[in-house]
Parts: structure tokens; sequence; C-alpha cells
């Protein structure tokens, strides 16, 4: 029942990087979350990652995540992230989660 | 703040709701309960793939249907005006970590501008949030064809 | 906290109307709403389902089933919407954008 909320609430408005169950990667500023682990996710951006080109970044703004479609939440190093050039990193798109 | 906090606040707003199927509507938020569920009006069904649309007066989506809710950029700010009042620990907003304003990432070396500024743009002349689901139903469904 | 009660919607409105009903595994129905509880199980009436195809589940074949009267089951009820002022239309957000 307590799935990860202490964990979650050390992110608060922090930037964190989510994987949905679609294999989506949602990198945004961490608002609030409850104990289903829906998350709001503000000034959200969709990295769309792909082995021909580089990183494409979707804005999406703000966001409500259901927990249901959440796989991953990770802590995103802000000065590290801000120092990849996502235009030449080249990546296969995640497989969306077979339940 | 809590999800369902920011999901009642955003109350006679549009929104785009994307079901667990891939379907997505786009329509104004009449209503929506303690489970998520919500009460659209206005709707505007878009199948899957993105090349399919329907119009609805209204519709009911159950919560565990839904994948994700992108609400409007000003609905956080009303949820932060009603909250503050009880929640005095609130960081003010833009004096997050590192004292990194809004709209200040689009800085960013090879990201395109993912700013409040820019977004609010982008969504009024038909972005993601209305043009983006249908319009680019090819980058979204055809492009990787997740969901 | 006003939406505390069970239900965002109130389904007597749709009572002898039209209605139509996403089920979750894909299904697709639209029948007249007889009746509903709180855990909206739905008794619908002339009841039609919507068939897919079968090799691409995603598109509705156009063939349609007659079920005559029927409950659905709350559980794996996706969405309820009204059958009238529904239709397909185009592509509405080509001409937002441009």
């Amino acid at each position: 029942m307590a799935s990860g909320g202490p964990a979650l609430e050390s992110l608060v408005d922090q930037v964190i990087s989510v994987i949905t169950n679609d294999g989506r990667n949602i990198v945004g500023t961490l608002r609030g979350f409850d104990q289903a682990t829906n998350i709001i996710l503000d000034e959200s951006h969709e990295r769309v990652y792909s082995t021909k080109e580089g990183v494409q970044q979707l804005v999406l703004g703000l966001y409500i995540i259901r927990g249901d479609n959440i796989s991953v939440v990770g802590e995103v190093d802000e000065d590290l992230d801000a120092r990849l050039d996502l235009s030449k990193l080249r990546a296969h798109p995640l497989k969306p989660v077979i339940h | 703040m809590l999800p369902l906090s920011l999901l009642k606040t955003a109350q006679g707003h549009p929104m785009l709701v994307e079901l667990k199927n891939g379907e997505t509507y786009n329509g104004h938020l009449v209503n929506c309960d303690t489970w998520m569920n919500i009460h659209l009006r206005e709707v505007i069904c878009t199948s899957k793939d993105g090349d399919r649309f329907w119009r609805m007066p209204e519709c009911y989506i159950r919560g565990n249907t839904i994948k994700y809710l992108r609400v409007p950029d000003e609905v956080i700010d009303k949820v932060q005006e009603e909250t503050s009042k009880s929640r005095s620990d609130r960081k003010p907003p833009g004096v997050g970590r590192g004292g990194r304003g809004r709209g200040d990432i689009g800085a960013k070396p090879g990201g395109r501008g993912i700013g409040r500024g820019q977004d609010d743009g982008g969504r009024g002349s038909g972005g993601r949030g209305r043009g983006g689901v249908g319009g680019k139903g090819g980058n979204k469904g055809g492009g990787r064809g997740r969901g | 906290m006003a939406g505390r009660k069970e239900t965002a919607l109130d389904l007597a409105k749709f009572v002898d109307k039209g209605v139509q009903v996403k089920l979750t595994g894909g299904r697709q129905v639209t029948g007249t709403l007889k009746g509903y509880d709180q855990l909206l199980n739905l008794v619908l009436d002339e009841a039609v389902e919507y068939e897919r195809e079968q090799d691409d589940p995603l598109k509705l074949s156009g063939k349609t089933r007659q079920l005559g009267l029927i409950v659905c089951r709350g559980t794996a009820v996706m969405l309820v919407s009204p059958t009238d002022g529904t239709d397909e239309i185009a592509n509405p957000f080509l001409a937002d954008g441009a």
C-alpha cells in the first residue's frame, strides 16, 4: 500500500523520468502523487528514441499519469541531463509491457 | 499535491484523455470522482491509430481504463491557490531546485523548446493538445505503433 | 470533495435512451438503457454488438450482431456515451491546426 510513498515524496518538485507501460519515456517535474502512484508531471516532454535519428522531444505540458500505467520512476540529475546531446543519441524504442 | 485534486480543479477545462486501449478523448471535464471516473462534454474521440474520429455530446469514462490525462498548464496554478491556504510549506512556483525558472529548459542543447511559454503558443495554434492527437496521428500511431 | 459520491455521471438521464458502451477487451455495444446500478452494471435492450475485424481488432468490420436484452457487467464497462448526437466525423484537428 505504501507503494513508494516516502521515496516519491523526496522527488517532489524535482525533474523525474517516467517509463510507462506502453514504452514511452516522459520527463517532467513531479508535482504530486498519491497512494496509487498516480503522478502529476509538470512541464513534461516525451523523449522518442529511434535508431535512425536523434532523440525527438515532444512537448506534453501538464500531465496526470495513472499509476497503473507506470513502470519506472527515476530521479534525473538535471546538470548531467542538460549536458546530454540528445540529437546524437540513438536508441531502440522501448517495447510495451506485456501483462 | 494530489493528482485527483488537480483533476478536480480541472473541472470545466478542456482536456485530453488517453485510454489504455490507445483511444483518445478530447473534451471538457464536467465531473470526476475519487476513482478517477470522469465525465466529459463535447467530446472528440480519436481511434488508436489516429485515422478515425467521432464527435459525441458527452461520455463517461471509467477511471481504471485511463492511461493519462493532459490538462491545461494553468490549472496547476489554480490548485496551488486553493492549497496554499492550508499548506504554507509549499515552495512558490518556479523556485524549484537550482533556481531554474519556468520556460528556461528550452535553452537546452539539442532539445526543442520545452518551456511553458512556448508550449502555450503551440497549443494555441493547434499543437499536440488539440491538433496533435489527430493531426499528428501518423507520427503517433504510424511512427512507433505504440499504445 | 464534492466528487466523493461514487459516480461522476448520472445515468438516470440516459434511461430509455440509446447508449453506446465500450467494454474492456474491446467489445462495443449499443442499446437502449433500461436500468443500471451503482456498480455500473447496465441493462440494455435491443442491444447490438459492433463486430471487429478478426485480423485487426482495432477496426470495426461494419458487421453487427443482434444481442437482444443483455446485462453488461459493471466491472467490464469502460465507457458510456449517448448514441444520440454521436457521429463519425472527418479529422477535426487538421482544420484546427491549419
